[in-house]
């Protein structure tokens, strides 16, 4: 975690209200793992007095910048979608814990809804990197909302679902999931908390209709010999979800974004954003 | 040596909080404490520094037990904003604040309350976070040992809800080291009372008060809530009870609706409102606590900058804390070190004190109470 002074090198409107920014930060791009995200400080203090988290949507090492995926949803990104080329941000990271891939997994699910994407992109490109076969499943409103191929790798399979059937799937995109999850050795999703319960309650079924072990738990091991919130947890659960809250401080001092855990509350700056599902009291009274 | 339990020699029987007339609150004194003595002004041996680094910044927050609350500098950061002092540790460098008061610590643990627990308002924040806390022997054994080989002073933030629980919780911090001090949060409901909060309730709030006085010989600060008609009824009460110093505001009860959804944003319905939005009501009620009470007041309250440092100082404060701010800006707290140090040099103080105070009514025995009638 660091604060750094990033130079904004691109910006453009990838969909109606939702912006992708480039940022020259070598910093940030050296260290920073898919699954953790940035604060990012708006300039008017007086008005604006926090921060926002971002997801880091790709890196790339060699020129050192990264991306941001957003969508205009109020007066801190308004000003920063009408930032130019050559300002600067004022950044907090890189913060919260990543996504955990099993070292043994082949076949990598992601599932996306909306502006979730910008949770599970970098992992997608990590992923590829290291050999393994990547599904992206994507689930939004309609045709004008759907992530475009062409900022997505090649040799990503993109799955689309949209509420009103205007392309791909009519539906949800969890409707899909069923498709891969025998497939699938791990299983990575980003969007709404309804989406990602629905997930959660999937994958809790999927050993019983698969009939298979869960990774890593060979040997007698349970899930408790894994610490609630350890990188041992997240590597070992089929679905791994990334979280989303407000937040105060996003390091961990203010417990402005804490849910409930199973085994308590839980913090979605520190513990998280990413978490095991079984990790997550999913349904608990709002 | 533990130093004696304070004799108060103020305690005011009367109903009105004004009973005994003061002249000007006396202000913190200097670190190197000297009896009460003859006012400030009279004094002017130290000389006038042309440098940042001969202008004096120490600030005792506890006189009446000297040396035991003597900071090295007047920014302390606010309960709640900056966790217990360890969250920031890679960014900021706490070893330079004046003192730390970290989160709000119970008896028992406490979850805290239902998410969303934080939301953004126009130039402040609400939060509802509910006291999450893993409980006073948990903070104890998780933190009091790191905090004792820090320079920098940690005055425990101690809350609960009913007087019994205050106690207990301040008899088990009394002599652990790492523990400099007490804040009292009175901004709890209590639950003997009904619910009431301890703040709103002058008997309430002094009662709290002497009870934890009794049970500690710690430099005991105790926290005002804004949300009272008259707070200067209350830091009479509080004073006269014994406590070393008043910190004031805590956050004002708000609400926000979520549109979308229709119904209230936060989990909790109501939250606490903080930032720069608050900062004219803090302003207001440090000016007049500072005209009730004679312990030194430490101001709180959207402090964003040296000119809100300022303004509280002249105010009557003998220092801040800063809290919402350091969620945009970790390193602001040390950087108002600096420019505090850099305004004294610059306008020939050999002390950031010779500010405190400055802007309260001048020749008067009694406080003023311009102003205060005006409630719309
Ligand atoms: C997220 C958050 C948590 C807080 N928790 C506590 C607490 O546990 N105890 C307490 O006495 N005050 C608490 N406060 C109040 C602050 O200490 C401070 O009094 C208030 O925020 C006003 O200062 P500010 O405008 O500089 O933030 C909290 C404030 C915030 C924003
Ligand atoms: S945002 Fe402050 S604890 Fe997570």
């Amino acid at each position: 975690m660091r604060l750094l002074d990033a130079e904004l090198i691109s910006s453009r409107e990838i969909l109606p209200a939702q912006w992708l920014q480039a940022y020259h930060a070598p910093s940030l791009a050296g260290s920073v793992r898919a699954g953790q995200f940035i604060h990012v400080r708006t300039p008017d203090y007086s008005g604006l007095v926090l921060r926002r988290p971002f997801s880091v949507n790709t890196v790339d090492r060699a020129t050192g910048t990264v991306t941001i995926h957003f969508r205009v949803t109020g007066k801190g990104t308004e000003w920063m979608s009408r930032a130019r080329q050559g300002e600067r941000l004022d950044i907090l990271g890189p913060l919260g814990r990543p996504f955990e891939v099993n070292p043994r997994t082949r076949h990598v699910l992601l599932v996306a809804g909306g502006l979730g994407m910008a949770g599970v992109r970098a992992l997608a490109d990590e992923a590829l990197e290291a050999g393994r076969r990547v599904t992206l499943l994507f689930g939004a409103a309609s045709a004008a909302e759907v992530y475009p191929t062409s900022l997505l790798p090649d040799e990503v399979e993109y799955v689309v679902a949209t509420d009103d059937g205007s392309l791909g799937h009519r539906g949800y995109v969890t409707d899909l999931v069923a498709d891969y999850e025998a497939w699938a050795d791990q299983a990575f999703a980003c969007g709404p908390e309804p989406m990602l319960a629905t997930l959660a309650r999937l994958a809790r079924g999927r050993d019983e209709r698969l009939g298979v072990a869960h990774l890593g738990r060979k040997g007698g091991r349970t899930r408790s010999s894994a610490a609630s919130g350890s990188a041992q947890a997240r590597r070992r659960a089929w679905l791994q979800v990334s979280m989303e809250q407000n937040m105060g401080c996003a390091v961990g001092a203010c417990l402005g974004c804490v849910i409930h855990g199973v085994d308590g509350p839980v913090r979605v700056c520190r513990e998280g954003p990413v978490f095991a599902a079984e990790e997550i009291a999913w349904g608990e009274p709002a | 040596m533990k130093p004696k339990k304070r004799v108060v020699t103020n305690r005011s029987t009367a109903a009105d909080p004004y009973a005994a007339p003061r002249r000007r609150p006396a202000l913190a004194g200097p670190v190197q404490a000297r009896p009460r003595g003859p006012a400030r002004s009279d004094a002017p041996a130290i000389p006038v520094p042309s440098r940042v680094a001969d202008v004096d910044l120490s600030v005792d927050l506890a006189p009446a037990r000297p040396g035991a609350l003597a900071l090295r500098n007047p920014i302390l950061v606010a309960s709640g904003t900056f966790g217990y002092g360890v969250e920031y540790g890679e960014v900021a460098d706490v070893q330079r604040l004046g003192a730390i008061c970290c989160k709000g610590t119970t008896l028992r643990p406490r979850f805290g309350n239902e998410p969303p627990r934080v939301t953004e308002t126009p130039a402040g924040m609400l939060n509802s976070i509910g006291l999450q806390n893993p409980g006073v022997d948990a903070v104890i054994e998780k933190y009091a040992g790191l905090w004792a080989t820090w320079q920098t002073p940690v005055i425990v933030n101690v809350a609960g809800e009913s007087i019994e629980d205050y106690v207990t919780v301040v008899r088990r911090l009394d002599g652990v080291p790492g523990v400099a001090g007490i804040e009292l949060n009175i901004s709890c409901p209590n639950v003997g009372k009904g619910g009431l909060q301890f703040a709103v309730d002058r008997e309430a709030a002094s009662a709290v008060t002497a009870a934890v006085r009794r049970a500690t010989d710690l430099p005991l600060m105790v926290k005002l809530s804004p949300n009272v008609a008259d707070v200067r009824a209350i830091a009479k009460a509080i004073e006269d009870a014994g406590a070393d110093a008043i910190s004031a505001i805590n956050t004002l009860s708000g609400m926000a609706i979520d549109r979308r959804r229709r119904r209230p944003l936060l989990g909790n319905t109501y939250g606490g409102l903080s930032g720069p939005a608050i900062k004219p009501v803090a302003l207001r009620i440090v000016y007049e606590v500072a005209q009730t009470v004679r312990v030194p007041v430490v101001a709180i309250g959207g402090v964003s900058g040296l000119d809100d440092v300022l303004d509280f100082l002249m105010a009557g404060a003998s220092a801040v804390q800063v809290g919402t701010a350091i969620f945009a800006d970790p390193l602001l707290p040390e950087r108002l070190i600096d420019e505090l140090a850099a305004y004294c040099a610059e306008h020939g103080l050999a002390s950031f004190r010779e500010l405190v105070g400055v802007a309260l009514p001048k020749g008067r025995d009694r406080p003023s109470v311009k102003g205060v009638e005006y409630r719309p």
